[in-house]
């Protein structure tokens, strides 16, 4: 009996937050209509999948490689990403090049991005600007964990 | 002993040595690049300059020899001044390869630069081009612009191989270290080369672009591959949370110990590591039918039979073949449970036939215990597998990396005449299918325990890798099976760690008595 009690006091204690929310925001946007200017303002729905927010420009998304002029990645394989990766999340791969001017480059460069925090410490470390996380995705939920290991292709591109 | 003042505290030190190695002994490090203990000071890199009060110029701490009352300083203003403009030409013409070079992490250029240097480069003139990429041996490769010209490698060449193979070329800006013709570095210790350089200008393609030395592990060894036993540092890396590495092993580099080998090692043991991770057995194999068995049932299903045999006095046809990779405490154990307790008389020795020695550092024999092996008692029967056809009920069989072919024709055909074999081996071979029980040991870097090595020197290695899979050290074995015999079981109780065992054999032989190391 206490307990049922309790339960009804719980749902009166939410459905008074909800109308405060209702009512300070409905007076806000009152304010708003009658030409008033306040500093806080109405709160406003987004129907995110439909309609999306801008991006702040500072912001980290997906990981991109940068290429060289050729085409060929700029990475170097210094593995400073490897390095002070919080989650361990980065696994590189080195490859002789011919050319003696580029020496080292990556033959498999993987982001296991279901471990990755964006923390963006890869970026920081990088000394060749290699990666970058400004390509503003942010969405790249897949059904299976393997479909969240990107490879070189998949980050190049 | 005479009395210096290094930074205002007073050391005593030895007469005739010089001030970099007084401050060394001292606890003071002074940067340098081209002195190494190995080699005759050569005061080509400036790095060490240090300031001696009442000598108007900085002086070499390399070549300058400690005087009675000598007042050096090694922190002054002056003396860091001078690192600094020393770094900024050396770094003048070095090019900011570190994120490729295999020497990042460990480059004592770099070191120093991180710790007197950090200033911006005043050179407009852009650098000298030279050859990146020149392979100037089996496994070495030159990157002449990286090159500080400290003429380590030179000197190496010189003084310690006496093999000349590298020299300095051209004059001023457009010195290179270069092969003479063309002919490459061919000697059984050129990958010392890429050890000492004390930048990355001769890289080892071995190790070239496999991982970055701040992944690795360094673990004090013995280096098994000869009877030296060299003081190697084993490199491993641990892999990391998603991604596990290729190996294990990604690099043996010397360990100083001036008694064995100096300040080097041999190609041989530093490149030949890969028997630690190709090829190995981690599991039990059970072939003849019993099913799956822990480590512990195999251990008493063989005391059970060496029991029956012995129970009905026919322990003389129990036959072991041993190698020479085993220890000092497991030779010694097999020799107390096998020849003292039970009697056994057929103990052979198998091992891959002898190489060749080049007078310096690798000796004749192929395996390291050679000589502990002898100085325990065993005189070192090969195998005679006539002798022990239709004799033997029982075969104990210990397998290594190295095996002769000849010897393993014979066991082949000395097996389809025993009737049980037990097989003892840290890789899988042709004799796993055949053996009745097949048993995965641990190898030396995956157990604790000592080596003799061909002067008798004693030396203990300690446990620097994880045994992968089922992998159990020998000697663990034989302190259970001497326990579950229970001939002298209170005897074997002792035996908790390999330190134990040693212990026990200097009391009972006279050659280890007096052998601390």
């Amino acid at each position: 009996m206490i307990k049922a009690l309790g339960y009804f006091i719980e749902i009166i204690k939410g459905s008074i937050i909800t109308t405060r929310h209702f009512v300070v925001n409905m007076h806000f946007h009152i304010l708003k209509v009658l030409g008033f200017k306040t500093k806080r303002k109405g709160a406003v729905t987004i129907q995110y999948p439909e309609q999306k927010r801008e991006i702040a420009s500072r912001h980290r998304s997906l990981h991109r490689l940068m290429k060289r002029a050729d085409g060929k990645p700029r990475c170097v394989v210094c593995m400073l990403c490897v390095t002070v990766c919080p989650s361990e999340c980065i696994y590189v791969e080195a490859a002789e090049d011919p050319d003696p001017e580029i020496q080292k480059y990556p033959s498999i460069f993987i982001i296991d991005l279901s471990r990755c925090c964006f923390c963006g410490f890869c970026v920081e470390a990088c000394p060749e600007d290699a990666l970058r996380m400004d390509t503003g995705k942010i969405e790249f939920a897949e059904y299976s964990r393997e479909d969240m290991v990107y490879n070189l292709e998949k980050l190049i591109e | 002993m005479i009395n210096i003042f290094i930074d205002d505290k007073p050391f005593k030190v030895k007469e005739g040595t010089t001030v970099l190695k007084a401050a060394e002994e001292a606890g003071i490090a002074i940067p340098h690049l081209c002195f190494h203990s190995a080699f005759p000071p050569e005061g080509s890199c400036r790095m060490c300059l240090v300031e001696i009060e009442g000598l108007p110029k900085l002086e070499l701490a390399c070549s300058t020899q400690v005087r009675e009352g000598m007042k050096v300083s090694t922190r002054s203003e002056k003396v860091i001044e001078a690192r600094k403009g020393v770094l900024e030409f050396l770094l003048a013409e070095h090019p900011p390869d570190c994120p490729i070079c295999d020497k990042a992490g460990e480059c004592k250029l770099q070191d120093y630069y991180e710790e007197y240097g950090l200033f911006d480069n005043r050179f407009r003139e852009s650098k000298e081009k030279k050859q990146k990429n020149v392979k100037i041996g089996k496994s070495l490769i030159l990157d002449q612009e990286r090159c500080i010209l400290c003429t380590r490698c030179v000197r190496f060449l010189r003084d310690i191989t006496k093999t000349r193979e590298l020299g300095v070329f051209n004059r001023g800006l457009h010195s290179e270290i270069n092969t003479y013709n063309g002919e490459p570095v061919n000697n059984n210790y050129s990958g010392n080369l890429a050890e000492i350089c004390p930048v990355g200008a001769i890289t080892d393609s071995d190790f070239r672009f496999k991982t970055r030395n701040w992944f690795l592990k360094e673990g004090e060894s013995i280096c098994p591959l000869c009877s030296r036993g060299c003081n190697i540092y084993i490199e491993s890396h641990k892999g990391f949370a998603r991604f596990p590495v290729p190996k294990r092993v990604y690099r043996i580099k010397s360990r100083e110990n001036h008694e064995v080998n100096g300040f080097w090692i041999c190609d041989l043991g530093r490149y030949g590591y890969s028997y630690l991770d190709e090829g190995r057995l981690d599991k039990i194999c059970v072939n003849n039918g019993k099913g799956n068995l822990t480590w512990q049932e195999c251990v008493v299903s063989l005391t059970d039979e060496i029991k029956k045999l012995h129970s009905a006095k026919k322990a003389s046809r129990i036959a072991l073949i041993l190698n020479l990779w085993l220890s000092n405490e497991e030779l010694f154990l097999i020799k107390k449970i096998f020849v003292d307790d039970l009697g056994v008389k057929n103990i052979y020795f198998v091992d891959s036939s002898g190489g060749e020695t080049d007078d310096f550092l690798l000796t004749s024999e192929r395996c390291p215990n050679k000589r502990g092996a002898q100085e325990i008692g065993y005189d070192l029967k090969p195998l005679d597998s006539e002798n022990l056809m239709n004799k033997t009920d029982l075969l104990l069989i210990f397998g290594m990396p190295a095996y002769d072919p000849n010897n393993l024709a014979e066991i082949k055909a000395l097996f389809e005449n025993v009737k049980t074999k037990i097989y003892f081996s840290s890789h899988s071979d042709e004799l796993c299918s055949l053996a009745d029980i097949v048993l995965p040991t641990a190898l030396i870097p995956e157990k604790e325990g000592s080596l003799t090595n061909v002067d008798g020197i004693v030396q203990k290695f300690l446990q620097v890798l994880e045994a992968p899979g089922e992998c159990r050290p020998e000697w663990e074995v034989f302190v259970d099976l001497g326990r579950e015999l229970g001939i002298n079981i209170n005897y074997y109780k002792q035996f908790n760690t390999p330190e134990v065992v040693l212990k026990e054999m200097r009391k009972e032989i006279s050659f280890f008595e007096n052998k601390s190391e």
